[in-house]
């Protein structure tokens, strides 16, 4: 049986058919609202341990570092340098400079060097859209060095910048 | 007759609604609580002064209001909200609207123009009327883009008056120049339109010439504002030596402005213009195709039905010619948005709006089917067609292959005992195809694929006379079939070198295919000019299917404009300019996705249904002159005389 649907009806149909469709799919990819990051509060009380947790929260959040950038203990091809056993390298990897010296070069300055075979692309960490504070990167520098070292950093702690 | 009773019947309802409004009004009015009569005439007859209770407490209130409103100092609002839907999704819907029809006002007059040349070039006069035929549906499109633009603009300065008020001391030097070509555009379009057949060939074209360039260079200007927010900087010169031009801000780190020719020629600014000027071409052939079938769907003669067969053939041919160049001018786009922040490029491929890409691959497979689906169709009013259908099968199952390799996301939405039989959220093999590498191969063997039925349609029905036919068809295969190799080899090697590689193995691609576009087009134009015509086309014989294809197209297109019109602006997150000026108000949050798509729906529904209003009122022209009606029923009368 031949169904005589009218021309305005089935254009109608259509539309509303295919745009239902579109949004049907919209609802069918993982849902989740991204929302500002929540100011992180340090205060002059601070331990290292403690910094050590704040630069955790920072680097998953505000800071922005394991969105896609860089990661923790995985093989292949990547974007920027894995951070595993970064805290243990540092003091390596630029001649005359310290661990604490080189993180922090590589957080205010990052074009200074580039990790070899790695382009440059990394914006400053105190700069927008980023923008932590020199307080900030130091929680975030004893988050990288409690990665295979042995945090030392402190509020306290001058950086050089 | 029956048409006429229901118009009647609706305006008799509409009528109805009206007296039955306006009653209901009145009877809440009438019904307001009023103090008891029998106390007013009391109050009345006694000359009492005093208020009772309920008024002395409506006065104390008044008065208390005016003295709050005259304590209260004057502040500049920051954000404003509208009820219900928000000030972001309302300045959303608007913008998107504006957008639209603006693409689409920018669009025709550019292919309007192209048919009129042609026709001019090869004394066709048939093309001529196909040009006139799209420029009808400017100017009302020219009204409504102009209605959301005001409309927009109003909403941003009541919604978000501190943010509008920055960008306008970036950009004022600007506002002049626009509404100066504003206002030329507007004189060239009315020209171009009402000045059909009352000018010359030449002084028309030439009208139509300058509509398109005041009206690129607006949009250029346009695209300055929004760009500037997405990206406020330049390239500047390589102090370091590192081969990587350094960035130059366009303002300071408080916003102040510093170079107002760098915030206009930003980062994204060419890319933008670039990917614009192909989409709205893309957008505005895919409308009026739609417009095209629409008046094909109504016809009622075969001539009707064979124009508007060709009109809805050739916006289709519009589209898709320009949508092929299309993905690239999007890599061009992405890879400025990496050159101005990887942190922001990141965000848009792998972070919060990776999955959008997802949706973006099943939208533009749709359109690739939708349209190889309606050349194939096509072929069917050809004599000799069949020759060339039984190809389409191979190509058919090539586009539906690689329609499923771009659609593959690299992360499965599963069950926790999904992911712990996969070992991970990926899945082990098909995660694979969710990789950029297969994802750039895919969309080069779809347009390959594309650009190969084109090329049986345009040979369909057709022999060429060419001496060295042969010759040059087998060139045409071997750089067909070269081209595909590099974009599978380029795939497949991307997976076994780093990331940074691997992007750059995308310009190979590109550049091999783009160069078979080229190269094959320039082979086949002299390969079968001349040719000799196995048969005619048969104009309006094809199925009314194929009609719907065009709409559905049209749809998909617009559905594509608002998803990519949100990552463009959802990037930027809780900026309003990027890095530069942050969104402080309640909705500086990035959606969900299925939020997201459902404003692009029914932003969808409302343009659609706008556009049917446009077609509705392009098409009144065609329809012939009110006359009165006669006595015998069939005729018509004039001052209650028989015809």
């Amino acid at each position: 049986m031949k169904l005589n649907v009218p021309m305005p009806l089935r254009l109608v149909l259509l539309v509303l058919g295919t745009t239902g469709f579109y949004m049907y799919l919209g609802q069918m990819v993982p849902q989740k609202e991204f929302h500002p990051p929540p100011p992180v509060l340090i205060n002059a009380e601070m331990t290292t341990e403690d910094l050590v947790v704040v630069g955790a929260e920072l680097a998953n959040g505000k800071g922005q570092c394991l969105v896609g950038c860089h990661t923790i203990g995985q093989s292949g091809p990547m974007r920027f340098p894995d951070l595993d056993g970064i805290g243990a390298r540092a003091a390596t990897q630029v001649d005359g400079l310290s661990d604490l010296e080189y993180l922090a070069q590589s957080l205010y300055e990052p074009a200074a060097f580039i990790v070899p075979g790695f382009a440059d692309g990394m914006q400053a960490i105190n700069q927008p859209p980023i923008n932590l504070s020199d307080d900030e990167i130091k929680a975030v520098i004893a988050w990288l060095q409690s990665l295979g070292g042995t945090p030392n950093v402190t509020l306290d702690t001058d950086l050089g910048y | 007759m029956t048409r006429n009773r229901i118009l009647f019947g609706i305006g008799v309802l509409a009528f109805v609604s009206v007296i039955v409004t306006v009653r209901l009004g009145g009877f809440l009015v009438d019904n307001e609580y009023r103090q008891p009569d029998r106390q007013v005439a009391a109050q009345e007859e006694l000359g009492e002064a005093e208020l009772v209770p309920r008024q002395q407490g409506i006065a104390d209130e008044q008065t208390a209001d005016e003295a709050e409103a005259r304590a209260r100092p004057y502040e500049e609002a920051e954000y404003r909200t509208v009820p219900f839907v928000g000030s972001r999704v309302t300045v959303w819907v608007l913008a998107q609207l504006h957008l639209l029809f603006a693409a689409f006002v920018l669009a025709v007059p550019l292919f309007a123009f192209i048919i009129e040349f042609v026709g001019y070039v090869k004394k066709e006069e048939r093309y001529n009327k196909l040009a006139y035929e799209f420029t009808k549906l400017l100017s009302v499109s020219f009204s409504m883009t102009a209605t959301f633009g005001a409309f927009l603009t109003f909403a941003l300065i009541i919604l978000y008056p501190k943010f509008t008020n920055y960008l306008m001391h970036i950009f004022s030097p600007t506002f002049l120049p626009y509404v100066l070509l504003f206002f030329l555009e507007a004189l060239f379009l009315y020209s171009y339109y009402y000045g059909w057949g009352k000018f010359g060939p030449k002084m028309h074209l030439f009208l139509g010439f300058m509509l398109n360039v005041v009206g690129t260079a607006i949009m250029f200007i346009a695209n300055a504002w929004l760009t500037f927010m997405m990206s406020p900087g330049t390239r500047g010169a390589d102090e370091n030596g590192d081969g990587v031009p350094d960035f130059v801000s366009a303002v300071s780190e408080s916003g102040a402005l510093l170079s107002l020719r760098d915030a206009f020629f930003n980062y994204t600014w060419m890319p933008i213009n670039i990917h614009r000027i192909i989409a709205n071409v893309a957008f505005g052939g895919s409308i009026a195709a739609a417009y095209a079938a629409f008046r094909y769907l109504q016809a009622k003669t075969d001539e009707e039905r064979a124009h508007f067969d060709w009109m809805g053939y050739v916006g289709n041919f519009v589209a898709i010619i320009a949508f092929l160049p299309l993905p690239f001018a999007g890599y061009y786009l992405a890879a400025e948005i990496y050159a101005f922040s990887q942190t922001l490029g990141i965000q848009m491929m792998g972070g919060s709006f990776s999955w959008l890409f997802v949706l973006q691959a099943a939208l533009i497979g749709n359109l690739f089917l939708g349209a190889n689906y309606y050349l194939w169709l096509g072929m069917g009013r050809m004599e000799g067609g069949v020759h060339f259908q039984r190809v389409i099968k191979w190509l058919l199952i090539a586009i539906a292959l690689c329609f499923a390799v771009w659609a593959t996301p690299r992360y499965a939405i599963s069950s926790v005992s999904e992911i712990a039989a996969m070992g991970g959220s990926s899945h082990p093999q098909l995660s694979y195809l969710g990789q950029m590498s297969a994802k750039n191969t895919a969309v080069n063997i779809l347009i390959l694929s594309t650009y190969m039925s084109f090329l049986l349609y345009r040979r369909t029905g057709r022999q060429s006379i060419h001496p060295h036919r042969k010759l040059l068809t087998r060139a045409q295969a071997i750089v067909f079939s070269s081209a595909a190799a590099l974009v599978i080899f380029y795939g497949v090697y991307g997976y076994y070198v780093d990331a940074a590689t691997r992007i750059r193995f995308a310009i190979p691609q590109v550049y091999s295919v783009l160069a078979a576009l080229v190269v094959i087009t320039v082979i086949d134009l002299p390969l079968y000019r001349n040719a000799s015509q196995a048969g005619e086309t048969r104009w309006g014989k094809i199925p009314a299917v194929s009609q719907y294809a065009l709409i559905f197209i049209a749809l998909s297109f617009t559905w594509l404009m608002g998803l990519m019109g949100y990552v463009r602006s959802g990037l930027r997150q809780e900026w309003h300019v990027y890095g530069v000026i942050l969104d402080t108000s309640p909705e500086a949050y990035t959606p969900t996705l299925g939020f997201a798509t459902q404003v692009v729906s029914v932003t969808v529904l409302i343009f659609f249904g706008l556009i049917g209003v446009v077609f509705w009122l392009s098409s009144l022209g065609g329809k012939k002159d009110w006359e009165p009606r006669t006595a015998t029923g069939g005729g018509k009368l004039e001052g209650g005389q028989a015809a």
